[in-house]
């Protein structure tokens, strides 16, 4: 019947589980509450502009070799459609721009208007490039003078260069200390897509390597790679790298210490019956609950989860020679069933995070939880065989054994180290909590370092603060951006703002554009007023016919839209103006912002709809505030919720302390290990104490556990220990992975659980439980009467 | 044609030229020339001059101007690399060069214009050629130029032609004209037509 129920509910599950989309974007996992500037931006993240970046170095050379290698890189890449952009600072990087902007000066430039033309305004023109020609500038303006004497063009590249650029050395972009050659790359494919990621990765290492071999003096060269892709890819390998092997690893630990134990591999396999129906109901509630399952929320509910293999863990071993699993079962059952529910209580105020990666952990958990534990119980008994004992377990309890004999010094041991770690914990300088975002995330530390370093190197702005505002069709986003970039010209001349890029700089909307045509004069009129302008300046009559044509193509040229701007303005483009649902919004990037109070008034103050100034730094701080702010709400809830659980399933203040006392000295013990030498506690230990509680907590009431003799009291800590052996292993070789998350949730998992199992061996342990049992007698066929009443009894 | 950066250099690494040969070395006694007075020993000479300062006039003559635009200025120099022209007339302008960073201060709100010079590796050519013979740097000068020397050492005359195809697109030649350590003219003429003298009449207070 058991069977029938348990078949079932696994196909209808299996079926939710088939059809679940599964996402991985952080957008999914923000705050339900979120703002669309947080939504926007992090899809920014993956998506934008600054998400084709591809940032490199080239060092270990002389500067002349390191700048042939560039030379030669950058040719070659240049010739491959995936790269939008090869930019290394030589003559070829972004001629297609300014070639753009030269052609189009005339729709492009905010100068254009009617009062450009007239006789008076083309006099004082020409007045100005006569200064200029005569000043150190004269070359170059006597180069675009013909073609461009109201100087459309310098006013134009001014507005779209944004940023200088490195230093130069041998024509190529060095570092300031001349030790390493750069190159900025945009790849054609966003970072998010990591496939195409990884082919351009794969073809510039290629044209590094045929650079190097096609050069003498080589051998030592390096080539440095950063950016959102180079990440994404990076991230990829290590995930499935430490994933594979550390997976296996401990598998294979894991494997090797249950095959010592059980001595048979069906009831190894059996022990993994619960966690995995645990996980696939767990799938499919999330999914019903909440139409889909994050990637974070998979990866760490198996993870909150895995207590379910120490239920069976419990079951088998604590099984005597002779016994039935079912019998054992029954005597064990209360235990299980209070641990399985502190767990699941722990758990549970996760539920109510406002994060929707958080709720989905939380119901996860608890349907896993219930469905595995509800497998041990009723599942599990008709499955392992009549005969079966846990032949090797005995020497596992032996060391726990000496603690439990030795109680009062252990009890003063624990009490010493619990006080030196509450003491290590009130002198931490600083805070405990790790307020900086970038420790979240899953690129090591080290890659970070060198991602700084090569963007401070080129000159890229790590962009943070945004003009945003929404519009209902792109013509009125790009109106209202023109709008936008008045106010904020304004906020740059008063010095709150360096600098900023809004769409309309690189598309004017229609109507600006066709108002900007019908301000060019015609041929005749042109040519009339320009020649009364010339008066009395000594510039030849024939030297300005390229105005002239110029002028009159562009007065009826074709007018600009997104598909014809060049690659790297259209990414820009599109990275500015987005869109979203029915509507645009434009997303202003802005540079140096010297008064966030006065730009943000001066934003808000505007007449845009939704118009708003967003720090993204502070966004982030504010996110991960919050975050912080409800993960220790919700330990505490959680916390509480088990102490409730346990007074009611244990009925004695005096038995909730000897089971939480435990818990509270190894959670401290092993924040104040933790954060020994200056560390912080981030997000992830959090969740990793919540884990310690939740499996610690199962070892205290096997402790606290009236046994009826020694030699249950003997096959109870040894199945403690070899749960024990297994967690540490599997989370100790977790903590042995690069990802930040794996390694913390690891590391806080290992030493916590490690902890608990000597604290509840010497704290929980009962007093009268250590008596000889009394020769050829079966052991649980005569119950201490003392015990029999703790057991039953209220208190 | 568009116009890029690079034309912003050209012009720069020209006024840098022009910066780089006014520097003018002190009179000192020289020696009675000697019969094998040649490059070797005039840019010894060269190289000996710590510092220098002028007053200078340039004559620019353009394709696109019917008549000539004349400015005049100062100019410094210290070795072995930081050059400085200041215009007066007709309106005011700073340049300097240090080392590879340029700084142009122009224009009645005094804007300040900063770039570094090797961002154009073809003017780098044009400014090396200039700035080495200030800094009596044969090797150097000969890497960019065929040089050439005629005259005494009392009155001198160097001719630089470009030894690189793209350093010859924007320049025939330069033609520095001097007495002893002195450098009096420089006169450079465009690949385009256009040509531009400049005299130099040096602060006889200097230091040397």
């Amino acid at each position: 019947m058991a069977l029938c129920i348990w078949l079932l509910l696994m196909i209808v599950c299996a079926a939710i589980v088939i059809r679940t989309p599964v996402r991985t974007d952080m957008a999914a996992f923000l705050p339900r509450s979120s703002s669309l500037a947080q939504q926007t931006l992090a899809e920014q993240v993956s998506k934008g502009a600054a998400s084709h970046l591809i940032l490199l170095a080239i060092a270990g050379a002389s500067p002349s070799t390191l700048s042939a290698l560039s030379k030669s890189m950058a040719g070659r890449l240049r010739q491959n459609a995936a790269f939008i952009e090869v930019a290394n600072g030589d003559g070829e990087s972004s001629i297609g721009v300014r070639e753009f902007v030269w052609r189009n000066r005339y729709l492009l430039s905010a100068d254009v208007t009617a009062d450009r033309f007239t006789v008076a305004a083309l006099h004082a023109a020409l007045e100005n490039d006569l200064g200029l020609l005569g000043s150190d500038l004269g070359a170059l303006v006597q180069q675009s003078l013909p073609s461009d004497p109201t100087g459309e063009l310098p006013t134009l590249l001014d507005q779209l260069g944004g940023t200088k650029g490195p230093s130069h050395r041998d024509g190529v972009w060095f570092s300031a200390e001349g030790d390493r050659a750069l190159l900025l790359i945009l790849t054609r494919a966003a970072g998010f897509d990591i496939d195409a990621q990884q082919r351009a990765l794969a073809l510039i290492r290629k044209a590094f390597t045929q650079a190097r071999q096609a050069l003498s003096g080589t051998e030592t060269v390096r080539l440095l790679e950063s950016g959102p892709g180079v990440f994404a890819v990076r991230t990829r390998d290590t995930t499935k790298r430490d994933a594979t092997r550390l997976s296996l690893l401990a598998v294979a630990l894991v494997a090797g210490l249950l095959t010592f134990a059980y001595r048979s591999l069906r009831v190894l396999l059996l022990g993994l019956l619960p966690v995995a129906s645990g996980a696939i109901a767990a799938f499919a509630a999330v999914s019903l609950g909440f139409g889909f399952v994050h990637g974070v929320t998979l990866g760490f509910g198996v993870t909150l989860i895995g207590e379910s293999v120490d239920y069976t863990i419990y079951l088998f071993t604590q099984t005597a020679r002779g016994d039935s699993a079912r019998d054992t079962l029954m005597r064990i059952w209360p235990t299980l069933r209070l641990g399985a529910l502190t767990s699941i209580v722990g758990f549970s105020a996760m539920l109510f995070s406002g994060f929707v990666g958080f709720a989905q952990l939380g119901l996860f958990s608890i349907a896993g939880l219930i469905v595995a534990a509800g497998v041990t119980r009723f599942v599990l008994p008709h499955l392992v065989p009549a005969e079966f004992f846990a032949k090797g377990t005995e020497p596992l309890a032996r060391p726990l054994l000496a603690v439990v004999r030795h109680r009062a010094a252990s009890r003063f041991f624990v009490a010493v180290v619990a006080f030196l770690a509450i003491v290590a914990l009130a002198s931490h300088r600083d805070g405990f909590w790790d307020e900086t975002l970038s420790d979240l995330s899953p690129i090591p530390a080290e890659a970070q370092a060198l991602d700084r370093t090569l963007r401070h190197d080129l000159g890229v702005p790590d962009l943070r603060d945004f003009a945003v505002f929404k519009a209902e069709n792109q013509e009125r986003a790009l109106e209202g951006s023109a709008v936008l970039a008045v106010a904020l010209r304004r906020l740059v001349r008063q010095r709150k703002l360096g600098g900023f890029d809004v769409p309309s700089q690189i598309l004017p909307s229609e109507e600006t554009q066709q108002e900007r045509q019908a301000a060019l004069p015609a041929s005749e009129t042109l040519r009339n007023r320009f020649d009364q302008a010339r008066a009395g300046l000594p510039f030849r009559s024939d030297t300005f016919a390229p105005f002239f044509r110029d002028i009159t193509a562009a007065k009826t040229a074709p007018l600009l839209t997104p598909a014809n701007l060049p690659p790297v303005l259209r990414l820009r483009l599109d990275s500015m103006l987005v869109r979203r649902g029915d509507g645009w919004v434009v997303i202003a990037p802005l540079r140096r912002v010297a008064d966030p109070g006065g730009v943000a008034a001066a934003i808000t103050a505007m007449r845009l709809p939704g118009a708003a100034y967003v720090d993204l730094g502070q966004e982030s701080g504010r996110l991960l505030q919050t975050f912080q702010n409800e993960a220790v709400l919700l330990v505490s809830i959680g916390s509480i919720a088990i102490l409730v659980v346990l007074l009611i399933g244990l009925r004695s203040p005096a038995r909730v302390v000897a089971v939480s006392a435990p818990l509270a000295a190894s959670v401290t013990v092993t924040a104040a290990l933790l954060t020994l030498d200056g560390g912080k506690v981030s997000i992830f230990q959090i969740v990793g104490f919540l884990l310690i509680v939740a499996v610690g907590s199962n070892y205290c009431l096997f402790f606290e556990r009236p046994e009826h003799d020694v030699n249950e009291r003997s096959r109870s800590i040894a199945s403690i220990a070899l749960a024990n052996l297994c967690t540490v292993s599997a989370y100790g070789l977790m903590s042995l992975s690069h990802i930040p998350v794996l390694h913390d949730i690891g590391m806080t998992v290992a030493i916590g659980t490690f902890l608990s199992l000597f604290f509840a061996a010497a704290i929980s342990t009962r007093g009268a439980i250590m008596r000889p049992a009394i020769a050829g007698e079966r052991g649980r066929n005569a119950p201490w009467p003392g015990d029999e009443r703790d057991h039953l009894s209220s208190p | 044609m568009s116009l890029s950066r690079i034309g912003v250099g050209l012009s720069v690494a020209i006024c840098v030229g022009f910066a780089a040969t006014t520097p003018l070395a002190k009179s000192q006694p020289t020696t009675a020339i000697s019969a094998d007075w040649g490059l070797p020993q005039l840019m010894q000479e060269l190289a000996d001059v710590k510092s220098a300062s002028a007053q200078f006039t340039e004559r620019k003559t353009m394709r696109v101007l019917t008549a000539p635009l004349v400015t005049s200025g100062t100019l410094a120099y210290t070795a072995p690399d930081r050059m400085q022209k200041t215009t007066l007339v007709p309106v005011r302008e700073q340049f300097v060069l240090d080392r590879d960073q340029a700084t142009i201060v122009s224009g009645p709100d005094n804007q300040i214009h900063r770039f570094s010079l090797s961002e154009f590796p073809q003017i780098t050519g044009l400014v090396e050629g200039i700035r080495a013979t200030l800094a009596g740097d044969l090797p150097t000068l000969q890497r960019f130029y065929i040089v050439e020397l005629r005259g005494a050492p009392a009155d001198w005359q160097l001719l630089l032609r470009p030894r690189d195809a793209r350093l010859a697109r924007f320049i025939k030649w330069i033609r520095i004209r001097g007495s002893q350590d002195r450098i009096e003219a420089v006169a450079t003429k465009g690949s385009n037509g256009d040509d531009s003298e400049m005299s130099i009449i040096e602060d006889s207070s200097d230091a040397r």
